[in-house]
């Protein structure tokens, strides 16, 4: 019976990780090895191969020609992951910080009915995307918001505070209370304490925060693709738009254009691998 | 801490609540109004029609063939992770070479994006070249067309969504398998219990409070699916249309927003809900832990 574990571990493991060895051999291939109706498995440098074999031989195009626009794009790929990364990074930042805040309110501050605004903020992550974003696109009409960055960045903000606001109460209330206390017989302003005891002591909540907040934002779909048509397309959008001209569909580029998109996530869940847990449960499961 | 905070502390929780509610309450209650009116995304006038939107929802069979396809896709979505996940956290559960990497490695697919893969997914899914059916040539089976047979595509997009989240459900049940004490298997060891008796009697009971959050957590996300469906098929296939993918298709390709709105209703009750089950089950466990700790 010690072996059997494998006999349900290697199948999934294989099957699980195939699409994404395949990612990486397709972003290496031209159009025709990559559509060719006899799959090549090996990379090979040699060239002129006989048809059916089931070598190709290897070649960069594929993340050469991300650089330029796509028949039909009026951008290159990098000018929407560079949409992406702004969106990203800012959002992720005002939430985070905007979420700390917020946490700490509720950590330590007696506030009036504060489990009901806990989970009435729990609760805001539930919403559907295409239920709440026509009022949202109403709302972003009257201030001219459409289709720029900062109206995608504000929307990320709302929908990652409550994620952030549960993760760092979590972890703040973890730090004892009896250093905040000491800080503040020292002399320090509550103000003060903060900054100086409670921020320090929970650098790795939001760091880790940081990175739910960012990966969520990175991936988001529904609210990107209802908000915007031409400016601050993301890269989801942008790869969803080629879908259109299915013939013509240039696999090995988007094959390297996925795989520039998703390795900093891969590298983001092993970096977060032993708090992987808190993030998908809104901090409430803790290991 | 001090009388003086009350200033303060509103400072703090402030900002993070005003957010929420403009950019929650707000557009819900909007929905609500919208839902009552001819509204259309074009903009233009718009008049308050009265119940006449509900009414629609009985006639249009569209709206009750979203309804079956979202249904059946949670429950089959969410059993099968849910037992696939929670064999494979049977399977790791004790230490053994090479475990922390395996494990971390599977995570992977539930951290990237749904659009995007669901994207990448049409190539390996392609009828022509695609590698499945290339695979399933090479051993002299039948290749099916995943994505044009009006009866496979919807189980294209289930099998695409369970490839994602199986790890989730495999994450929560590993953290219910270790909270499990050790000293409930020795004893049954000393009881000389069957296997089977062990997993029924232990593992299966003090594992189930997680899995249930787990499978609450997934049904929410399941019925909001949109982005596998737009990526495999595009929001108006008879065969894989959900109800975010009905309302997309109403709203954003026929521009009748308050009829959208009218239908969103409905699927908003469910999701709120769920959520609140959701809420209060996590209100218990904190109670509990709360007890525990005290």
């Amino acid at each position: 019976m010690k072996y059997s574990r494998w006999l349900v571990i290697i199948p999934y493991f294989f099957l699980a990780t195939l699409p994404l060895c395949w990612l990486l051999l397709t972003s290496l291939k031209t159009q025709e090895a990559a559509i060719s109706s006899t799959a090549s498995l090996i990379p090979t440098t040699a060239e002129n191969l006989a048809p059916g074999d089931l070598s190709f031989s290897v070649t960069l195009d594929a993340y050469r020609k991300l650089a330029t626009p796509h028949t039909g794009k009026a951008h290159a790929f990098f000018h929407y992951l560079l949409n992406s990364v702004i969106i990203g990074l800012l959002s992720t930042l005002t939430s985070v910080v905007l979420g700390t805040g917020c946490a700490y309110g509720f950590s330590r501050f007696r506030i009036a009915g504060a489990r009901d605004w806990l989970f009435f903020i729990l609760s805001t992550r539930f919403l559907p995307p295409l239920a709440v974003v026509v009022p949202v696109l109403m709302m972003y009409r009257v201030f001219n918001l459409p289709n720029t960055h900062l109206g995608l960045i504000l929307l990320y903000t709302a929908f990652n505070l409550s994620l952030a606001v549960w993760l760092m109460k979590g972890f703040i209330d973890e730090i004892p209370r009896a250093y905040e206390e000491a800080a503040l017989v020292d002399g320090y302003s509550p103000l003060q304490a903060f900054y100086k005891i409670i921020l320090p002591h929970s650098a790795t909540g939001m760091a880790v925060t940081a990175v739910f907040c960012l990966i969520s934002a990175w991936n988001e779909y529904g609210f990107a693709l209802a908000l915007n048509n031409a400016e601050a397309v993301t890269v989801p959008v942008y790869f969803a738009g080629l879908q259109g001209n299915i013939q013509g569909i240039p696999w090995p580029q988007i094959a390297a254009g996925v795989l520039i998109f998703v390795v900093p996530i891969a590298v983001f869940t092993v970096l977060v691998r032993n708090h992987l847990l808190r993030g998908v449960t809104f901090g409430t499961i803790k290991q | 801490m001090r009388v003086k905070d009350g200033v303060l502390k509103y400072g703090f929780v402030g900002p993070a609540l005003i957010f929420l509610i403009a950019f929650n309450i707000f557009p819900l209650f909007y929905n609500i109004y919208l839902s009552f009116t001819d509204a259309e995304l074009s903009g233009g006038a718009t008049q308050l029609i009265g119940g006449r939107n509900y009414g629609v929802i009985f006639d249009d069979t569209r709206y009750s063939t979203a309804l079956r396809t979202t249904g059946l896709f949670v429950v089959l979505a969410v059993a099968t992770e849910l037992i696939l996940g929670f064999a494979l956290a049977l399977a790791l559960q004790k230490p053994f070479w090479g475990k922390p990497v395996i494990t971390t490695i599977l995570l992977v697919p539930m951290m990237l994006s749904p659009a995007v893969m669901g994207l990448y997914w049409n190539f390996i899914l392609n009828g022509h070249y695609g590698v499945v059916n290339q695979a399933l040539s090479v051993f002299g089976l039948f290749q099916p067309q995943w994505l044009t047979d009006p009866d496979l595509k919807l189980f294209s997009i289930l099998m695409i969504d369970i490839w994602m989240w199986t790890p989730f459900m495999m994450l929560i049940a590993l953290a219910g398998l270790n909270a499990i004490p050790n000293h409930l298997y020795e004893a049954a060891a000393i009881d000389r219990a069957s296997r089977w008796t062990i997993f029924r009697r232990i593992t299966l009971p003090l594992c189930s409070p997680l899995l249930f959050l787990a499978v609450l957590l997934r049904t929410t996300d399941a019925l909001k699916q949109f982005d596998l469906v737009m990526a495999v098929t595009g929001p108006n296939d008879r065969a894989t249309q959900t109800l975010s993918a009905l309302l997309y298709q109403v709203m954003f390709r026929g521009y009748k927003i308050g009829l959208g709105s009218s239908y969103s209703i409905v699927i908003l009750l469910i999701v709120i809900a769920l959520a609140s089950i959701f809420i209060r089950y996590i209100a218990s466990i904190q109670a509990k832990q709360g007890r525990e700790s005290a």
